[in-house]
């Protein structure tokens, strides 16, 4: 190869030249996986160094993007920067411009559990706080992103549960400083529940993924989440998904149409309830007639129990008892088992020998009649050896 | 009184007891169904109240049912800084 094949520079030409290949032979977006290290604010951008461990490379985030940036990333952090190459050719310097820059998953559970900790010792998280929710809230607030597929869906349900529920829509930032906004609406809507008719408030946001639910694991936020003036229900992210917010609510739910659901009564069975409250209040009429027809029968009963006729009646058959109680003691009896009575003439009884003599004329009565007879004599019994 | 103005007072009176029904939330028309139930369960009503008492419970009942089957929501959008109404949705 012969020196004059070989391309000749200047150095800003060289410069250019490798700015030019950069800019046609590099993807003008991309995803980079780092760490962030020193980073610094100069003049409103933020500066940092990228890493991972190994090899790093500096970036920036300018002032206008960090304004609209949910996060701010710290030391340490490990972070998904969705960034594209600035080549300045007057110094052939390189650096990653962060477009978006979001904390890694691993840097968004450190963040949660260091929250928890903190709100967890100083007894804000504390499962006996827990206040319940209204049973049929005249108004409720949904703070939420508009439009969303979750607020649809939390409309939706609304309005298939329990249309008598006023909501009170207060949309929330998802992009840019988003905790102070969310903090500032909240603040403000905490001096105006009682104006507004609040009775709870429902926080919510649809799917995505964890990182995007970051905000709600923020300190103020969820300190000012625990002391809301009326009881706060969560509806954040997934199922799986928890927050600091959610331990802090006074009703966590796994969805934002789960905190619908947690909140307004269901109409079909309150309307179940309704029918029941119908065919009872039926019943007590009738019951109460049933019941009155009843005692008064059985006063009727009583009266006529007091009437002269009823009582010549029981009299009557009184009598007859005794007369049946007499028969059954006469001795009609004895002499049809064939005992007979005996009399003198004059017709006392006779009821042993001391009262005879011979010649006497007696009178013999059997059951079926009587006869006369003379004693011929008298024999008394041999005395009983036996006693 | 004759038959005709007792069944025009029991008239008005229905319509007076509609009226203040229309007053009350779904909560507060329960309420004062489950009151008037109880009341009617423990026998205390004087058996010429018991027809009205009744009656005064399905105006309740009916108040309730008419909630149950509105079907509009009150849905205000709230301006997340100055909260006043945005628009109604």
């Amino acid at each position: 190869m012969s020196a004059d094949r070989l391309p000749s520079y200047s150095v800003a030409e060289l410069n250019t030249a490798i700015g030019s290949l950069l800019e046609r032979g590099f993807a003008p977006r991309f995803l980079l996986e780092a760490t962030v290290s020193r980073p610094q604010l100069k003049k409103g951008h933020l500066w940092l160094t990228l890493t991972d461990g190994s090899a790093s490379i500096s970036g920036v985030v300018w002032a206008s993007k960090l304004a609209q940036l949910s996060y701010q990333p710290k030391d340490g952090d490990g972070v998904t920067v969705v960034g594209k190459l600035n080549f300045w050719a007057a110094r052939a310097s390189l650096t990653v411009q962060a477009l978006d820059i979001r904390p890694s998953l691993s840097t968004v559970l450190r963040d949660f559990e260091r929250v928890r900790q903190v709100l967890e010792q100083e007894g804000v998280i504390d499962p006996s706080r827990l206040r319940p929710l209204p049973s049929q809230p005249a108004s409720i607030a949904v703070l939420t992103s508009v439009p969303s597929s979750a607020l649809a869906d939390m409309l939706r349900t609304a309005a298939e549960r329990w249309p008598l529920t006023q909501l009170i829509v207060v949309p929330i930032p998802v992009q840019g400083s988003v905790a102070p906004t969310i903090i500032n609406t909240l603040e403000a809507l905490a001096n105006r529940t009682a104006e507004l008719g609040l009775q709870a408030l429902v926080l919510a946001r649809g799917g995505g993924s964890r990182e995007d639910l970051a905000v709600f694991d923020n300190e103020a936020l969820c300190r000012l989440l625990a002391n809301y003036p009326i009881p706060v229900v969560t509806g954040l992210g997934h199922e799986d998904d928890l927050t600091v917010a959610d331990l802090v609510a006074d009703h966590r739910a796994a969805t934002p149409t789960a905190a619908i659901v947690a909140l307004l009564p269901d109409r079909e069975a309150e309307r179940q309830g309704l029918t029941q409250r119908q065919s009872r209040l039926k019943d007590t009429l009738l019951g109460r007639i049933l019941r009155e027809r009843q005692r008064l029968q059985d006063r009727a009963v009583a009266l006529q129990q007091q009437s002269p006729r009823e009582k010549i009646r029981r009299k009557r058959q009184e009598l007859i008892q005794k007369h049946q109680l007499l028969k059954a003691l006469s001795p009609e009896r004895w002499l049809k088992r064939g005992l007979a009575l005996i009399s003198n003439k004059a017709g006392d009884p006779i009821s042993g020998l001391e009262s005879v003599k011979i010649g006497d004329q007696l009178n013999i009565r059997m059951s079926d009649g009587s006869l006369e007879a003379r004693v011929d004599q008298i024999q008394p019994s041999a005395p009983n050896t036996t006693s | 009184m004759s038959k005709r103005q007792v069944h025009q007072e029991h008239r008005d009176r229905i319509e007076a007891w509609r009226k203040d029904a229309e007053g009350l939330s779904y909560e507060e028309a329960m309420q004062a169904l489950d009151l008037l139930l109880a009341e009617l369960q423990s026998d205390s009503v004087p058996l010429a109240d018991l027809q009205q008492k009744v009656l005064h419970g399905e105006v309740y009942l009916s108040r309730c049912q008419t909630l149950l089957d509105s079907v509009e929501q009150s849905i205000v959008e709230l301006d997340p800084t100055t909260l006043k109404a945005a628009n109604d949705a």
